[in-house]
């Protein structure tokens, strides 16, 4: 089984400079032999473009790769299935899998550390690749390499879905590919059909339209529903609340969370940047400027009719807000939907929730004379390759690219744990076809209409911010909308709060 | 000091032992004996500690120095900047609001435990049950902060909490959970301290307590009006030292550990909670901005070990030495 | 006295100060062990049965929380699906490695720092308590850069190190005032019966092995429960059981069940140990400066 080739070449990454250093006195308190550490081993058997794909595929058998990914679906998935690669390629893979914050940690400080104990990472796209996007190997050479297995549907932008590749490909440079895209979680309306259904007719008496969601409603029926609903609640009636935001601890997507609001009207973006390419230099923020201030109003007006508990409530625990059946609409990744249609552990499940694109712009609101879209947005996980790592370890890395990223284990990612594929091909399966309605064998197929059909594209969909400093944007943009929110501050001195901040993090 | 050679004793011949009346007399006694101990001998004993010690602490203090004096950006070069790091940090409201919180919650903490664990010592004293009971209450200490932090969390939510419930249910926290609103989320995580560091200032209070003359209490108990009295006149001076001791080592951990924080409210909601660990957390592993960082954590360090000097004066303190040799 | 005490107990003033004291006590228990309690019954409850909750301000329906079929299948789930049986021994090498390297490395400094008088013995002795005192987050970028380029990372040896940056100066600063305490005379008269210098060492060790032996589990319970250089320093080869359980919030389903086991499972063995150690822990605790 262990095809072990004459030729092999050794070569211990983990150099065990330790025993040239701080070894002595590891190794004087006996504590060497407990050394059990991430190393990556690579065994090389040499290809040329004419061989066959299985010597391609094969030609590090024997090597052993650490994947550190976040605890996701596909991640779980692949770490089950990864024997078949195994079987496929000879390589061994490692798969760790943590927290997103925790992966951003321990990849920052690996490839920071000109180290590559993570030689393939989950790069989710703003938090990881817009911070990390110099460490990352350009994967362009190696989609070229024809001494390297390929997938057979190419790696195009054509073969994902739309954006998807630049999402998570396309750092500052044009040309330059940092990941391939690996799962995507894109924002849409999970609502309670239920719900509406039963209250649809009080609404309108006081409202004068009917209580529905589509693509045409507005952020503004959503703060109509929202009022209602929780007048409702307040006059003692079993109603639950209407809507809740994304505030919580997550710093990302509470950014997220106001970005989609901004974003719908009149298409605000936080940086005058290129939104595909992103920027090193993004120059002053857009924060401050009159949409911003009346975005964030309107957010605030929103926020007060809210769950109660809105401002404890990251994007996990609102979905279990969700789950309980406390709120009557959420805005939520799809690949959340596997966890609400679950009847387990979910009370909407069964029925009562539908799925809709994230909510339009309403015209009334839009300041800066731009048009009124749905906005939607997304952190599209891609696998990047760590730059630190020797020649051969990064095209070992890539051949597992390859393989984590086809459609074929997307395919049977998405029948088994509900995952949440990002090439286009998945979806012309018979059964992924059929499992868009109800009864679905595949939950997550329920929200594909909204997300892939229509979320994803010009002109809703937005890709940025892109910039080195993301994760302490999100984080002051995190801290002075909560404040907003929280009702310490206007809504107006939070905008210029973070400008001011932001600004300063750009030493503007 | 006189010099023994290799310091360590040769070897002793017994001729010289006889015995007188059964009492062993002992007219040759051993070189190694009389001569004083050898420096080298005991250096070779500290060396290994000391060693490692240093090289686990003193070179990241210096590194620490260097770093802070770096400006770390986005990509892999850094730059040397002087003191622009600190001069960035001064104009930083975060960087002051996290030491406000820091001192806030650190007081707030101390404050409780130090009343609830003094009044419980004074119940246990004596108490028929008293080593079972403060076993038993000794419990919460033994548990992981992180785990702590965790079950509370479980507790606080709104939407599955027991004590969320509880809470609710009396008309203490309306539906917005303890950890939800700006107003009471640093009382969610004084109140986990409270829980698993009370019974430590117990123990402490306890162990004083035992100190007391027994005659001059049990003199209070008879009359007891003057119970309260007495109570501050002859138990608090003698508790004082320890009482000293418990308030500046919690102080320290509570410096020393954000791993409840860091689980209940990640320095939220708003960052009311945000205490300058937390930050120092974000600024060194979010935003990978060492230099600044460094600059924080220096800050940091120089505080603690001005209270850690503060802390050895208190455990020479001549109070508690006194009382620890009558005993 | 004994008459004393029953004139105390007939003075309504102190019959109300009983009353008191045995609410104060029982709400104090109940205080205390709540939290252990739901947290146990809710490692053997279902997720949805985990979730249930009476109707706000329906006392009467309390019972609910006892309501559920109880099942194993979170510590299952842990120990056959989630690799905790290698946590728990990561947690058992780590924690037990660090405790013994600094016991032994930190008695015989300690006991040096005892017999041996030398200038400038304060601030050595105040620099080594210092170290303890330094919070884990400022000194954790450098450590992490240093066990960096010693590869340490991620291995048993660098974590089994990194506890030991606290647990060294602490076994040292208190087994000093053990050592302080066992007279010089014994290693004298040991020696008049012809030991060498190392072996009056070795023979008073006896007399303060039951201390040695408590610090030892002092020392594993720090380092047990340690999560901030488990989870960066450990990440990987050698995680540890409360960092594992942290990894147990997930994005799609945050499994309170397994972490409500996971809580049990790194809980129960420490306090099992600080019963075992009880007499010491007040002067583990006050790093010697109180004494029961």
């Amino acid at each position: 089984m262990f095809n072990i080739p004459k030729n092999a070449i050794y070569k211990r990454i983990n150099r065990r400079k330790f025993l040239e250093l701080g070894g002595g006195v590891a190794t004087a308190l006996g504590t060497g032999s407990l050394a059990v550490g991430l190393n990556s081993t690579i065994m090389k058997t040499s290809v040329q473009a004419s061989s066959s794909p299985e010597a391609k595929w094969k030609q590090y058998a024997g090597s052993k790769l650490v994947f550190m990914s976040e605890n996701t679906p596909p991640s779980f998935a692949i770490r089950d299935t990864i024997k078949e690669f195994f079987d496929l390629t000879g390589i061994t893979v490692e798969v760790l899998t943590d927290d997103l914050p925790v992966v951003l940690q321990k990849v920052g400080i690996d490839v920071r550390g000109g180290k590559a104990d993570f030689p393939v990472f989950y790069s989710q796209d703003k938090p990881i690749g817009a911070a990390l996007a110099d460490y990352c190997a350009d994967l362009g050479k190696f989609i070229k390499d024809d001494t390297l297995p390929q997938d057979p549907e190419g790696y195009g932008a054509d073969s994902w879905f739309d954006n998807f590749l630049d999402a998570c490909g396309s750092m500052y440079e044009k040309g330059k590919i940092v990941a391939l895209p690996y799962d995507a979680a894109i924002a849409c309306t999970f609502y309670r059909q239920d719900v509406f259904e039963k209250h649809s007719k009080d609404f309108e008496k006081e409202y004068k339209y009917r209580m529905e969601f589509n693509a045409k409603t507005t952020w503004k029926n959503v703060l109509d529903y929202t009022t209602f609903l929780q007048k409702m609640k307040k006059a003692g009636q079993d109603v639950p609340y209407g809507y809740a935001q994304h505030l919580g601890t997550f710093a990302w997507t509470t950014q997220l969370d106001i970005q989609r609001m901004m974003y719908s009207h009149g298409q605000w973006l936080d940086f005058k940047i290129d939104d595909i390419l992103g920027s090193k230099k993004p120059g002053p923020t857009n924060w401050g400027d009159a949409s911003s201030i009346e975005m964030m109003k309107q957010y605030k007006a929103l926020a007060d009719v809210c769950h109660p508990d809105n401002l404890a409530n990251g994007t996990l625990e609102l979905n279990t807000v969700y789950q309980s059946g406390q709120i009557a609409m959420q805005i939520q990744y799809h690949e959340f939907a596997a966890s609400v249609e679950d009847e387990k552990t979910s009370k909407a499940a069964g029925g009562k929730t539908a799925y809709a694109p994230c909510p339009l712009g309403e015209a009334s609101w839009i300041k800066n004379g731009g048009k009124a879209v749905n906005g939607t947005n997304c952190g599209i996980g891609g696998i990047a390759i760590n730059k630190n790592a020797s020649e051969d370890i990064q095209r070992a890395a890539f051949i597992f690219a390859t393989y984590a990223t086809s459609k074929k284990l997307q395919y049977n990612v998405l029948k088994g744990l509900g995952g949440t594929p990002t090439r286009k091909s998945v979806l012309a399966e018979p059964d992924v076809v059929a499992a868009r309605k109800r009864p679905t064998k595949m939950p997550n197929a329920l929200t594909f209409e909204p997300v892939y059909d229509f979320g994803i594209k010009a002109p809703n969909f937005v890709l940025g911010p892109k910039i080195p400093e993301v994760n302490e944007y999100h984080k002051i943009l995190h801290a002075e909308v909560s404040k907003c929110v929280a009702g310490k501050q206007s809504p107006e001195d939070a905008c210029k709060a973070i400008k001011k901040q932001t600004d300063n993090v750009h030493d503007i | 000091m006189v010099p023994t050679g290799s310091g360590s004793a040769r070897p002793t011949t017994h001729n010289g032992e006889h015995y007188v009346d059964g009492a062993r007399v002992i007219e040759y006694l051993p070189s190694s004996l009389n001569a004083l101990p050898s420096s080298r001998y005991y250096l070779w004993l500290m060396a290994p500690a000391l060693i490692l010690l240093a090289a686990i602490t003193l070179y990241p203090f210096f590194w620490l120095i260097w770093m802070s004096l770096q400006n770390v950006g986005a990509g892999p070069e850094t730059e040397f900047v002087g003191f622009k790091n600190y001069i960035r940090l001064w104009a930083d409201d975060k960087f002051w609001t996290g030491w406000v919180l820091l001192f806030k919650y650190s007081f707030f903490c101390l404050l409780f435990e130090i009343t609830i664990g003094v009044f419980l010592a004074v119940v246990l004293n004596g108490h028929r049950f008293e080593n079972i009971l403060i076993t038993i209450f000794l419990m919460p200490m033994m548990m992981a902060p992180a785990i702590a932090g965790l079950v509370w969390y479980y507790l606080f939510n709104s939407t599955f909490g027991w004590y969320h419930w509880l809470f609710q249910s009396l008309g203490i926290l309306g539906e917005t959970s303890i950890i939800g609103s700006t107003e009471t989320a640093m009382a969610g995580i004084v109140i986990v301290d409270i829980w698993q560091w009370t019974p430590l200032i117990t123990l402490i209070t306890l162990a004083g307590m035992k100190r007391v003359p027994r005659d001059q209490l049990e003199a209070n108990m008879v009359d007891g009006a003057s119970a309260v009295r007495n109570f501050i006149s002859i138990t608090l001076p003698n508790i004082y030292p320890f009482l000293l001791i418990a308030i500046m080592l919690r102080f320290m951990d509570n410096f020393r550990f954000i791993d409840v924080i860091m689980r209940l409210t990640g320095g939220g909601p708003a960052e009311v909670t945000k205490v300058l660990p937390v930050y120092l957390f974000d600024v060194s592993f979010v935003f990978f901005k060492l230099g600044r960082g460094s600059a924080i954590a220096l800050t940091l360090l120089i505080v603690t070990i001005i209270f850690g000097k503060l802390l050895v004066k208190v455990f020479e303190n001549p109070a508690s030495k006194r009382i620890d040799q009558g005993n | 006295m004994s008459s004393r005490d029953a004139v105390v107990y007939k003075t309504p003033l102190s019959r109300i100060w009983t009353i008191f004291t045995v609410i104060f006590i029982a709400f104090y228990l109940l205080w205390t062990l709540l939290p252990l309690v739901i947290m146990t019954f809710s490692s053997f409850k279902d997720l949805l049965a985990a979730f249930q909750l009476p109707p706000v301000g329906a006392f009467s329906e309390i019972g609910l929380f006892f309501n559920f079929t109880p099942t194993t299948k979170h510590y299952y789930n842990l120990f056959v699906n989630l690799g905790f049986t290698t946590y728990f021994l990561n947690s058992i090498i780590a924690a037990g490695g660090s405790a013994i390297i600094s016991v032994v490395l930190g008695s015989m400094c300690a006991y040096a720092l005892s017999r041996y008088e030398f200038r400038g013995k304060s601030d050595l002795f105040f620099w080594i308590i210092s170290t303890r005192m330094a919070p884990v987050v400022a000194v954790l970028v450098p450590l992490y850069a240093i066990f960096r380029g010693m590869d340490l990372i991620g291995t048993q040896a660098g974590l089994i190190l990194a506890f030991t940056t606290f647990n060294l100066p602490f076994a040292i600063w208190i087994l000093k005032g053990f050592f302080d305490n066992v007279p010089y005379a014994i290693e004298e008269a040991s020696m008049v019966d012809g030991s060498t210098r190392f072996q009056a060492f070795r023979a008073i060790l006896p007399l303060v092995a039951p201390g040695i032996g408590a610090f030892v589990i002092l020392c594993i319970l720090f380092a047990w429960n340690d999560f901030l250089f488990a989870s960066i320093i450990g990440s990987g080869g050698a995680k540890t059981l409360p960092p594992a359980t942290v990894e147990l919030v997930q994005p799609q389903n945050i499994q309170w069940g397994s972490i409500m086991a996971a809580g049990v499972i790194t809980t129960l063995p420490m306090m099992l140990l600080g019963l075992l150690i009880r007499r010491y822990l007040v002067t583990g605790l006050t790093m010697g400066a109180v004494r029961e």
